[in-house]
């Protein structure tokens, strides 16, 4: 059989609540500090919580640049951002590309929830006859992948996979195989989401925010914080990336997919740890290999315990020596975005041999008793680090970087 | 690289719940269209929709508890009921294999979406409801689907506009092909509903009223204005060719060949063209291993509107000919959004099937810039293999190649 392409990861673009651009949020996750605030973008008086990841710093004007920013709305605006960021770092001129050959894969949760709100004000207020072509227009998900391709003009295979909260994942796996099936040379791929009263509201009554901070893993954890934010990975053939002299953080090496077909909300853990296997084995790794494991952590105290005993199914005995640590400590929840935003951070772990640590840790869960890399980043070989995202729907994902070798 | 084998398809929409029935009701004109019975009539007023009347999920689903389904997961579990029976998948099948799902969507529920907002900000936070928050992510339908018939495999849902339900079916052949997967049921599903319905008109995309008749909405027809929207879903199980081979399954088609590629001209300054088409199409062609000459049936995605369907149809001019029999099943079914796709392939397997081509319902003056071979009323086929488009208006293009045997 032919060996299969092999696709590396040559620009990383992020925009989260603790900065903007990959040095931004990677020394800012390095030394533990938290985007979780104040609620700003809408009146949270009327919740029992207040708090939420909020990207605050951003002008998407200084982003969206061939089309009219005012003709989108928040979750594209993150997306193109991240998107132009990405190209940037990888040092691609757009232009330059032949545009069938480039391609776009976004995950998301809710793609545009605040151009629904929108219509609701106007529909609750009595002004229906304001509803014009904009919601059509703005709010489907897959408006979030057309925005950017075609503010760079990409007219390969563009797709958004809106699996919830493993979303980036499946976008990121999506890729890989465009990229491999020679459906396109270059792929942008990641995931946005904006912050919005509909994921806050049901989050709320679910009961699962927790009231100040984000605390993974640890016995007294009190629940997730919604957030936002977009991060986009430039993947492109590694040959192609050789040739023109492009720095590889990464290659994706593997992925997996599975569907628990168990419960909505409820995680079973089964389909977890199957996901993780499928990964390894399509990457044709054995579990010594993974030196960090950036886990769904959401914060809740069903995922956290779920995920504990998943990561044990998948990796046996050697479960409590691989690092595992969840930055959703210190984003919030970004929905569709977070395995995105993971992904960033697997690869740069895997560039820097450094491990983002689990904020906010204090006290050991007898249930959660792996090694979460508490409350300090720590300096740790990275052959290979695996990304692992859960989902409503029981959608489970896991990508595999590793260092990119000859 | 393996075989991606056609061994099951189903299908629900307002001509029927077989993909013989909605055939066969193509084939003889039977009129879809109505007011909507979901949507009151103050909304868009002269508006006609193809709903499915009297939808009763539990009838297909049987004894069960469907209330966690919402309209658009229940529209969903009804296709994927019909197209695991079709395919032999049965319930002790599907405990010791991991079958998947890839589920096409528009919208999934923006209804759900809508109604859980607008309640919380009406009542109060505190009225909203944990378990519609279940349905109001884009995947609930892909989920509760999954939950509901047990489908363990890899289960994604596809966002690509109209196009989304053809995506899906060209995702999964790829999972099945690279031995990701060697089971899927992959298509699309799609509610009519307030906010779909309000939303399109004020867009501008659907066929306005003209009087009191209901706007003209036939695909390539010179007096087409654009859309009316229709409901649905539609499914086909794939299966790698080895594991249909060895469950002795019966073997509907076959998929040859997928392509996709993005107008990135049409959401700026209202340009576009049929480039991204055209190139999708010739991607499938060639993932097919087909000559254009191969083709011996186009099943099309127009929907009445006047700049997109004189788009598709120079893209399937300029790759296949001019001479090719031509359908577009949305004449009948409407714009079933993220349901199209894959109904436009069953039917395309059904006419070759059955050699009979299904006319376009309604087509009186035959566009003349529209160079197809498309007519107002069925007629016999002689085809083997099929090419199914899509485009979408906010760019997303795709193409499908299809076999009988």
């Amino acid at each position: 059989m032919q060996a299969r392409p092999r696709v590396v990861v040559t620009g990383l673009g992020v925009v989260t609540s603790v900065g903007v651009g990959v040095d931004a949020f990677w020394s800012a996750i390095l030394t533990g500090r938290s985007g979780i605030g104040p609620v700003e973008s809408f009146d949270s008086s009327r919740y029992a919580v207040h708090v939420g990841g909020e990207v605050k710093t951003f002008d998407p004007s200084q982003h969206v640049q061939r089309l009219d920013p005012k003709s989108m709305a928040r979750a594209s605006h993150l997306a193109i951002a991240a998107a132009r960021l990405a190209l940037a770092d990888a040092r691609v001129d757009p232009a330059s590309l032949d545009p069938v050959t480039c391609g776009v894969s976004l995950g998301t949760t809710s793609g545009e929830p605040t151009m629904i709100e929108w219509f609701n004000d106007h529909e609750i207020s009595g002004a229906r006859d304001r509803i014009g072509g904009e919601f059509i227009g703005r709010y489907p998900c897959h408006v979030l992948a057309a925005h950017v391709a075609s503010e760079f003009g990409f007219s390969g295979p563009n797709v958004v996979i809106p699996t919830a909260c493993a979303a980036g994942n499946y976008a990121l796996a999506n890729a890989v195989d465009n990229i491999r099936n020679d459906d396109a040379e270059v792929m942008l791929a990641g995931g946005s989401d904006a912050f919005s009263r509909i994921t806050y509201t049901g989050f709320a009554r679910l009961g699962a925010i927790a009231p100040e901070r984000c605390q993974p893993f640890d016995k007294n954890r009190k629940g997730m914080i919604p957030g936002e934010g977009a991060a986009v990975l430039v993947l492109e053939r590694l040959d192609r990336a050789r040739a023109r002299g492009a720095r590889v953080y990464a290659e994706l090496v593997g992925y997996g997919l599975t569907c628990d077909a168990h419960h909505m909300t409820a995680p079973q853990g089964d389909g977890a740890a199957r996901a993780m296997q499928l990964a390894m084995a399509d990457a044709g790794i054995t579990p010594e290999t993974v030196g960090y494991i950036s886990a769904h952590g959401t914060g809740t105290a069903v995922n956290d315990r779920i995920e504990t005993l998943a990561v044990k199914q998948a990796f046996g005995d050697l479960a409590p020596k691989v690092p595992m640590s969840s930055i959703k400590s210190m984003l919030g929840h970004t929905m569709g975005a977070a395995s995105a935003i993971e992904a960033a951070a697997c690869v740069l772990a895997v560039r820097d041999d450094k491990l983002p640590p689990t904020i906010n840790y204090e006290t050991a869960d007898p249930e959660c008793d792996l090694d979460y890399v508490p409350n300090a980043a720590r300096s740790s070989t990275v052959e290979v680090a695996m990304n692992n995202a859960y989902a409503f729907g029981g959608n489970n994902a896991s990508v595999l970087f590793r260092k990119c070798q000859a | 690289m393996s075989g991606v084998v056609i061994t099951g398809t189903g299908a629900i929409c307002a001509l029927g719940d077989k993909p013989s029935v909605i055939h066969a009701a193509l084939c003889a004109g039977v009129p879809a269209f109505a007011p909507s019975a979901i949507v009151p009539a103050d909304v868009v007023p002269g508006h006609h929709v193809a709903e499915i009347r009297d939808f009763d999920a539990q009838k297909y689903l049987g004894a069960g508890n469907i209330r966690p389904l919402d309209r658009t997961g229940r529209i969903a579990a009804v296709g994927v009921e019909l197209t695991l029976a079709d395919a032999g998948w049965t319930k002790e099948l599907r405990q010791t294999r991991a079958f998947g799902l890839i589920l096409g969507t528009m919208f999934c529920s923006v209804r759900t979406i809508s109604e859980f907002d607008r309640r919380a900000q009406q009542a109060g936070v505190e009225y909203a409801s944990p378990m519609d928050f279940s349905n109001t992510v884009l995947n609930a339908a892909a989920g509760q689907v999954a939950i509901w018939h047990k489908l363990r495999g890899v289960n994604s849902t596809i966002a690509a506009g109209a196009s989304s339900g053809l995506h899906a079916v060209g995702y999964a052949a790829k999972l099945i092909r690279t031995g990701r997967a060697d089971a899927l049921v992959a298509g699309g599903a799609e509610e009519i509903c307030f906010e779909s319905l309000l939303g399109f008109s004020r867009a501008g995309f659907l066929a306005a009223p003209d009087g009191n008749a209901p706007g003209c909405s036939v695909p390539f027809d010179k007096r087409r204005r654009g859309a009316a929207l229709g409901e649905g879903a539609a499914f086909l199980a794939l299966e790698s060719e080895s594991a249909a081979q060895s469950r002795g399954a019966k073997v509907l088609g076959r998929v040859l060949g997928f392509g996709a590629a993005y107008d990135a001209g049409a959401r700026v300054n209202g340009g576009g063209t049929a480039a991204a088409l055209t190139h999708a199409i010739t991607r499938a062609l060639k993932d097919a291993g087909a000559a254009p000459g191969d083709i011996g049936v186009v099943s099309a995605s127009a929907h009445g509107g006047r700049t997109l369907d004189a788009r598709e149809a120079s893209a399937i001019a300029s790759t296949v000919g001019s001479s090719v029999p031509v359908t577009a099943v949305k004449a009948g079914l409407g714009e079933m959004l993220g349901a199209a796709g894959p109904m436009q392939t069953a039917m395309a397997l059904e006419s070759m099937r059955t050699g009979t081509l299904p006319g376009v319902t309604g087509l009186g003056d035959l566009d003349p810039e529209i160079r197809l071979a498309a007519s107002a009323s069925s007629r016999p086929l002689s085809a083997k293999r099929a090419l199914v488009t899509a485009i979408a208006p906010e760019g997303n293009c795709c193409a499908l190649v299809v076999s009988l045997d």
